[in-house]
């Protein structure tokens, strides 16, 4: 049987992240498919990486933390340093291109590394606050734990109450979705 | 009455804490004595939340000695109550705890585990295996049972409080920093609905009548003036608690009886093991695991056979050897040897095990 896809999403605190998996998490779920996702916290109220570790599949799923992941994505400059930890010889490796000073850091024993340029797409494209969006859009796409379409349903549930007073807002998180899977997949 | 949260089976998807809230209020519990302490402290969050709701009540204290001491009050009073806590909140709580066993009063406490000694982390460890099984001043007369996953939180705090009103002696959820904060499905149900009776709760003090004329006199102590009496006391409750032992343990294991190499765990570090096992046997390595999920009492029988059977033990766990002591205890006298994995207040994954599984091997 297959074993569960375990990814690492990192940023600084306020980018989303925990956000980004716990959606990623109820919507692996809500197909019926095992998931676990455990934040990482300490006594700290603000500041500091926040990491967050997801695990999808169809069996009942191990120990919450790994030591290795498939995927990793950081989404900071300290973000990168933080996570090379996770990196093994099979993981995916996914930074932002608009991070600065970290090309020394980038992990060199990873299987493939990947940097997508979601923070530029964000502020040129679409708006800044569906940075994160973009970037579950680009999970999706780059694991196959859940399909785009149940992505989205997923964002109707947490968001849907937004989205009565803005419709707006619905399209944009969609389009965040569709930019973010098509960052990916021209890379991979 | 007030109708309960959960009707039929329905699956979730939620944190450790919201569960361990939900089942106290399926398990009929009325009211939780509480101080707030990080990982434990959603536990309050939800069960206060839920409270007006389903005509529950809380009580936040002004520390734990207080919470402890309360929830000893409720049970008195003929209350299902309970407490959660943790790590440095959990020293505290090992004085009314103490009381609990002298009195035989049915307390429930939740205990989430955070790093160790002192403050240390808020995220997690097993190093309160020994404050939870043998706190205090007395002999441990305690059942506690240690949780791997969301349904066992679930099924283990309804479980809990029938273990705590039928014998009598204060009863732990062990869980970890790791189970309360992490998301993962389970199936709740309403445990009546499956046939679980809750055992019903009965008034310690303020019962009707005049003691000694139209009921015996309710004689409940927790200071004695003269040796004997205490000895007497504890005897007594030693010889029931033994007693009681065999039908309280807990167990799972797996391929003990052909392996060369048997992993002992509990809780959360549990699922690392059993996940190693499964993949060590499809590289066709002869390893199995032993699991005690009450690590108070321990099943002692099923211990010593297995450890009298097996040619290596592995013992892994997130303290430096808080459950390997307890085991060692029964297994006095096997001769198999015994390798470890200690990790004090880092979490183990099924790589760490299956590694370390192979350096032995």
């Amino acid at each position: 049987m297959a074993k569960a896809v375990k990814i690492v999403l990192a940023g600084e605190g306020g980018q989303g992240v925990q956000s980004v998996a716990e959606i990623i998490a109820e919507a692996a779920n809500e197909e019926g498919r095992e998931a676990l996702y455990i934040p990482n916290f300490g006594v700290e109220q603000r500041g500091g990486v926040s990491v967050a570790f997801l695990q999808i599949g169809d069996q009942a799923v191990g120990s919450p933390k790994f030591n290795t992941a498939d995927i990793v994505i950081a989404l900071s400059e300290r973000a990168v340093r933080r996570t090379s930890q996770y990196v093994g010889p099979d993981t995916v490796f996914v930074y932002d291109s608009g991070l600065q000073g970290i090309e020394d850091d980038i992990p060199k024993n990873a299987r493939k590394v990947l940097a997508i340029p979601a923070l530029q797409v964000a502020s040129d494209e679409l708006t800044p606050r569906v940075f994160n969006i973009i970037i579950m859009g680009a999970v999706v796409k780059a694991t196959d734990v859940v399909t785009e379409d149940r992505a989205k349903d997923a964002i109707e549930k947490k968001l849907g109450y937004k989205f009565e007073k803005n419709p707006k807002l619905r399209d944009l998180n969609y389009k965040a979705i569709d930019r973010g899977a098509e960052l990916v997949a021209a890379l991979l | 009455m007030p109708e309960k949260p959960i009707k039929g089976e329905k699956r979730y998807f939620m944190t450790g804490n919201e569960v361990v809230a939900y089942a106290a209020v399926m398990a009929n519990a009325e009211i939780m004595y509480g101080y707030p302490i990080t990982p434990q402290n959603e536990i309050m969050h939800y069960w206060t939340r839920m409270a007006p709701k389903y005509g529950k009540e809380f009580l936040q204290t002004e520390d734990e000695l207080s919470a402890g001491f309360t929830t000893v009050g409720g049970v008195l009073a003929g209350r299902r109550a309970f407490t959660a806590t943790a790590g440095p909140g959990n020293t505290l709580m090992q004085e009314p705890i103490s009381m609990a066993e002298a009195m035989r009063l049915p307390i429930v406490v939740v205990v989430q585990q955070r790093g160790g000694p002192s403050t240390a982390t808020v995220i997690y460890s097993q190093q309160e295996v020994t404050l939870t099984t043998l706190g205090g001043n007395g002999e441990g007369f305690r059942v506690v049972y240690s949780t791997a996953n969301h349904q066992e939180l679930f099924d283990y705090t309804i479980k809990a409080f029938n273990t705590a009103w039928k014998y009598r002696f204060p009863t732990f959820v062990l869980g970890d920093g790791y189970q309360a904060k992490m998301r993962e499905s389970l199936t709740m149900y309403d445990p009546e609905e499956r046939g679980l009776k809750m055992v019903p709760t009965e008034a310690y003090v303020g019962k009707p009548g005049v003691p000694g004329i139209d009921r015996p006199p309710g004689q409940y102590r927790n200071t004695y003036n003269v040796e004997e009496e205490i000895h007497e006391v504890v005897q007594q409750y030693t010889k029931e608690f033994n007693a009681i032992a065999p039908e309280v343990a807990e167990y799972e294991s797996f391929g003990t009886e052909d392996a060369d190499l048997v992993i002992v765990s509990h809780g959360v570090v549990y699922r690392a093991v059993k996940e190693a096992v499964s993949e060590l046997r499809e590289a066709g390595m002869k390893v199995g695991y032993f699991r005690p999920i009450t690590l108070r009492p321990l099943a002692e029988k099923e211990l010593k056979e297995m450890a009298g059977r097996a040619k290596a033990l592995l013992m892994a766990e997130s303290s430096v050897g808080q459950m390997t002591r307890l085991v060692k205890e029964v297994i006095y006298g096997a001769t198999a040897d015994i390798h470890t994995l200690y990790k004090p207040g880092m979490g183990i994954s099924a790589e760490d095990v299956a590694a370390r599984v192979r350096s032995i091997l």
